[in-house]
């Protein structure tokens, strides 16, 4: 059984977003801020994912799993759309988000992936990675300042700082941001890293073994306060190869429980699906009346936004904590 | 129907070739390739054993959506083969490989793609994908003019122009008999 089964059935409710301007939306970020408006940053990107599941009989020219972006253009390019939705979940509005022009993309992969948002000091954020500012494709968060007029439903990037770290890293990704401890995030799961954004630099702030997953696990969407405790959705993904050495992927999410001082003490037994795609993707949580939203991405194609019932919540939560 | 109770629908039969054929078609209607792809290849994978038509109508909509989203030539003519290879004695994919061949104009490729499928005979497929029962014979009279076959293509003009053709063909037909005779 799937997530967006189980939730519907208890009165839950899934909301695609379908943005007009784009053929696809992928990996949203949820978030609902001061003002109650839920807001969601959807990607958009100029490939269309192929992947073919099942007994793969139709692969494309490039293998099972493929990124098919214009033949003329290399890149994989990506803009976000920054969205409002009103309480049954119904996209009321969007826009691009407009960002600064403050180098040219000298890799394949351009523009902020993944980003989540998050409200720190008076300011809206999104924070993703970033690899187009050298020749090789090196990773690093960064954290895009918004401007959000709510009146006119535009959003601009006002400054941008790129996160860089100690020691040699290829590719930092998602980092998950702890919601109620500004510029606070989670690097790593086993053992539990956290670091903090000062100045340009995302700085250890502790290391400390957690209760120990099945496997390791990603982040993915937002750390939430709920109840006594925080929640996030990680992932986690199996890559492989097919006999023609053609690469191959599985993406899960789990639920994760933390304590008041983020020590990882809960995690779900099995991983879930949204959909039962074999590649999904949870960048964001936010909690609604007691609900829990949370938006993901089917094969990097589609976004949804899924109302999880507290009481399935609950349960989640349970059956993570006593796993372990 | 909404596409919110399509996927609902599909949640709890994932794997539902007939499902996942309407959800990818109401992401096609709403113009959303990208999301409609994932569907009609979700319906080719896990209906190939119990859903010809639909696997076959899906793999030429792939096709469909890659070519609308421009830039995308081999993907469009790979969704096209593996339909033909599929059921090879439908006449809807050597269309659209003919067509696909007369907008690059590779002439002797649509020549041949649509002399292939005017070979087929089978009734009509339950899924609308741009095929009328004079489309191959129209494919044929445009590239025989461009690979020496003048006479073939004015007698195949003027067949055409006896049957009952949507405006657009017979617009088209007219013009170009105008054009070569």
């Amino acid at each position: 059984m799937n997530l967006v089964q189980k939730a519907v059935a208890q009165g839950g409710k899934l909301a695609p977003i379908v943005i007009q301007d784009a053929i696809g939306g992928m990996n949203p970020s949820i978030f609902i801020d001061k003002d109650g408006d839920i807001l969601v940053n959807v990607r958009v990107v100029n490939y269309t994912l192929y992947h073919s599941e099942n007994q793969q009989q139709f692969p494309s020219r490039w293998g099972p799993l493929s990124y098919l972006h214009p033949e003329k253009d290399q890149r994989l390019v990506t803009e976000n759309y920054l969205c409002r939705l009103n309480g049954d979940l119904e996209l009321t509005d969007y826009c691009k988000v407009e960002m600064l022009n403050l180098h040219q993309p000298i890799w394949e992969f351009v523009g902020l992936e993944d980003a989540r948002v998050v409200y720190w000091d008076d300011t809206y954020y999104l924070i993703g990675v970033r690899r187009d500012t050298t020749t090789n494709g090196v990773g690093r968060m960064e954290m895009t300042a918004i401007d959000l007029d709510k009146s006119n439903w535009t959003a601009t990037e006002t400054g941008r700082v790129r996160l860089e770290v100690s020691g040699n890293s290829y590719c930092e990704k998602n980092y998950a941001p702890i919601l109620d401890k500004p510029y606070h995030f989670v690097k790593w799961h086993n053992p539990v890293e956290i670091v903090k954004a000062e100045g340009n630099q995302a700085v250890k702030v502790s290391l400390k073994q957690g209760i120990t997953p099945a496997k390791d696990q990603r982040g993915s969407s937002q750390l939430v306060r709920w109840g006594n405790c925080y929640i996030s959705v990680t992932h986690e993904v199996d890559l492989f190869k097919n006999y023609l050495n053609q690469k191959d992927g599985i993406y899960r999410h789990r639920l994760c429980v933390w304590d008041d001082d983020v020590n990882l003490v809960g995690i779900s037994p099995e991983p879930f699906s949204f959909l039962d795609g074999r590649i999904e993707f949870c960048v964001g949580a936010s909690v609604l009346d007691g609900d829990l939203l949370l938006s993901f991405g089917m094969q990097d194609n589609a976004a949804f936004v899924l109302r999880t019932p507290g009481a399935l919540v609950e349960d989640m939560i349970a059956e993570a904590l006593s796993a372990n | 129907m909404l596409i919110e109770t399509l996927i609902v629908d599909l949640s709890h039969d994932p794997f539902n070739a007939e499902l996942n054929f309407y959800v990818a078609q109401e992401y096609k209607r709403l113009n959303q390739t990208a999301s409609a792809v994932s569907f009609y290849l979700r319906t080719a994978e896990y209906g190939k054993d119990t859903h010809p038509s639909l696997v076959y109508a899906s793999l030429l909509k792939l096709a469909e959506c890659f070519e609308h989203q421009h830039d995308r030539l081999h993907t469009v003519s790979n969704a096209l083969l593996q339909a033909i290879a599929y059921l090879p004695y439908r006449p809807e994919g050597y269309f659209l490989m003919a067509r696909y061949h007369e907008r690059q104009q590779n002439w002797q490729e649509c020549y041949t793609w649509a002399e292939m499928g005017l070979h087929q005979q089978t009734p009509p497929l339950p899924v609308d994908v741009g095929y009328t029962d004079y489309a191959l014979a129209f494919e044929k009279a445009v590239a025989g003019w461009w690979v020496g076959r003048k006479d073939e293509s004015i007698l195949l003009f003027k067949q055409l122009l006896k049957k009952d053709l949507t405006p657009e063909y017979r617009q088209a037909v007219e013009n170009n008999l105008a054009r070569i005779i």
